[in-house]
């Protein structure tokens, strides 16, 4: 037999456009299979000889799902180059909606995205597998969603404005201060988002057991991980240093200065991809592959730092034995403790007095030639460095994106599926969803991460031996 | 009360047309009205809709003819999947659906060629003020 390929075009439930192509070997065996982002929109450069000043708003339209993201790296660069620290007020209201904008995104992925496929299961009928068909299935759990993800929204609008693209992260701080009725308004709604967010992870941990398979086989193998920490070693998503660990949870480099990235981080470009696969430098291509992210973030911290998440955080890390918990499936748990750790952290800060004062901007003139923004995404690590002219206009910009330090993982992954499930004499529809889903695990944007514009889609391709495409599967 | 929707991205020419008629709206100060101005629909929204028992989208829709005229699409989306956004009957069907709740809706659409600039300023600006105005004494 002639080897084949499978191509998966366009990739279905994730952020942006992507395909997968799955080579087959001359038995008929799957021999590599690859995610593809197809799409392109070249942000570093287009923010060329603009002023740094306007990079939070403008870098926050790479996105629909994570601006907030943005604006937070984006601001932190900007910050550097002014050289000064922003108020403590500024800085609070800042994780709030940094956390606000983690909340909102996990719960888009797991409700909206992901849940069909726990509530139905991976084989379940494609037409069925979709929030719409849960709504008239599982009403109460589509009303959760609703209910969780708008709690993160009306949150990130009270701060900034608007729901998305909020313009209110600023360099040197936030635009305007928090009063005391928006203070109210949010912590009023607190109670319930928790009800949500402990019914949710009932809810999987409960079903856990029905996905033996797909937890054994959905990108799981042994790699690094990398993430922010606090002071204390714990999970932090503003600020903190940086640091490798590998899949034994032997600390590889820790303290790290997120200004020093270059020196640990590099990115190698694939012929096939718009979307760049960074690496451990120390290890080399593609040796020092790491993944980031939620699963990252829970396998690096020592803790969360907050009661109620450091509960079901112990029970996460027993998972593996205290060790780095290796399968990707996972991800949607620790996505669901952030969730949890988020709303107790969002409470903390709103309650702490400092964080009504008035006074939330620092002013100042260029002072730095570069600066480096670094903040936890809720995809993962997010990297913003500008270098600037004396007059403040950007000369070089490198972004390194969330989604794109797990490119070299999601392929691995996409690989690992395609050979446990599909069958070449029987090409099912649920293996073609696992393939898909294992994707889904890591939460890509690839809007973000190609800085990239496109219709959300996706193709499956069947490729021989020559690249000859054989069969297309179109899933849009 | 009325909830008017004005959607779109108003960075984006004609797309911006629903939140163009908002920001007239605006001005106008109507009683027992809603005013949401979105970039896209999106199911979180219905949180804001549960008191509304009168529901109009504002919205430019593309099509090939009849630049500038106002339509309403009613043609069903077949539509099984969501990341960013939903259409105007999904919003309704989640209404009815999940939340017992059934308020009439109209739909106006401005049709249009150009969702990247505006192509007749003047055209669009005429039916912007025509919109608004319908709306402020409807």
């Amino acid at each position: 037999m002639k080897k084949q390929k499978i191509i998966i075009d366009p990739v279905t439930r994730i952020e942006g456009h992507a395909k997968i192509t799955i080579d087959l070997d001359e038995k008929g065996s799957v021999e590599d299979a690859r995610i593809h982002v197809t799409q392109f929109r070249g942000f570093e450069k287009i923010c060329e000889g603009r002023l740094f000043t306007e990079m939070p708003a403008m870098t926050a339209r790479t996105c629909g799902i994570c601006p907030v993201s943005h604006a937070i790296s984006s601001t932190k660069a900007c910050d550097e180059i002014l050289s000064i620290t922003p108020p403590q007020a500024a800085i609070n209201l800042r994780k709030i909606i940094n956390l606000a904008q983690i909340l909102q995104s996990h719960a888009l992925n797991f409700y909206h995205l992901s849940a069909p496929d726990f509530v139905y299961g991976f084989d379940a009928k494609k037409e069925d597998r979709n929030i719409f068909k849960m709504m008239q299935t599982h009403p109460a759990m589509a009303k959760d969603g609703i209910g969780l993800r708008a709690f993160g929204q009306k949150i990130i609008e009270t701060l900034g404005g608007k729901r998305i693209h909020p313009d209110w992260i600023v360099p040197g701080g936030v635009s305007h201060s928090l009063s005391k009725e928006q203070k109210e308004s949010i912590n009023t709604q607190i109670p319930q988002a928790m009800d949500i967010a402990k019914r949710t992870l009932h809810y999987f941990t409960s079903n856990l057991h029905k996905f033996q398979r797909e937890i054994e086989s959905f990108a799981a193998f042994p790699s690094l991980f990398m993430s922010l920490v606090d002071g204390y070693g714990n999970l932090e998503h503003y600020d903190g240093k940086l640091k490798f660990i590998d899949a034994n949870g032997k600390v590889l480099d820790e303290n790290i200065n997120p200004s020093e990235y270059k020196n640990f981080i590099s990115e190698a470009v694939e012929e096939d991809s718009f979307l760049k696969s960074p690496y451990y430098k120390p290890f080399g291509y593609e040796k020092g592959i790491y993944r980031v992210g939620a699963l990252a973030r829970l396998n690096i911290a020592n803790g969360c730092g907050t009661t109620l998440a450091d509960e079901y955080f112990e029970r996460f890390k027993n998972l593996n034995g205290g060790k780095p918990v290796l399968n990707s499936f996972y991800y949607h748990y620790a996505r669901l403790i952030e969730i949890i750790h988020a709303i107790e952290k969002i409470e903390i800060l709103l309650n702490d007095p400092v964080t009504l004062n008035e006074n939330v901007r620092a002013h100042a003139q260029v002072n730095s030639l570069q600066g480096i923004g670094c903040s936890e995404a809720p995809r993962g690590t997010l990297f913003h460095d500008y270098q600037v002219s004396k007059d403040g206009v950007i000369e070089k910009m490198n972004l390194i994106i969330a989604t794109g330090n797990n490119n070299l993982a999601m392929n691995q992954g996409v690989k690992q599926v395609a050979q446990e499930f599909i069958d070449t004499k029987n090409i099912t529809d649920g293996a073609l969803n696992r393939v898909e889903a294992v994707i889904r695990c890591f939460d890509p944007c690839l809007s973000c991460s190609t800085h990239a514009l496109g219709v959300v889609s996706s193709k499956i391709e069947i490729r021989d031996h020559h690249k000859k495409v054989i069969d297309l599967l179109s899933r849009s | 009360m009325r909830t008017i929707i004005g959607y779109g991205n108003d960075l984006r020419g004609e797309d911006a047309f629903g939140v163009d008629v908002l920001k007239n709206l605006e001005l106008e100060n109507l009683e027992n009205t809603q005013l949401l101005t979105l970039f896209q629909l999106t199911p979180e929204i219905l949180l804001d809709l549960l008191e509304s028992d009168e529901i109009v989208f504002v919205d430019a829709c593309y099509s090939p003819d009849y630049p500038y005229a106002l339509a309403c699409n009613l043609e069903e989306q077949n539509q099984n999947t969501l990341s960013h956004h939903i259409s105007y009957t999904m919003i309704v069907k989640m209404l009815n659906s999940l939340y017992n709740k059934y308020p009439k809706y109209e739909v106006f659409s401005m049709l249009s060629l150009e969702f990247d600039e505006v192509k007749d300023e003047k055209k669009y600006r005429q039916v912007v003020k025509n919109v608004s105005t319908y709306l402020s004494i409807a």
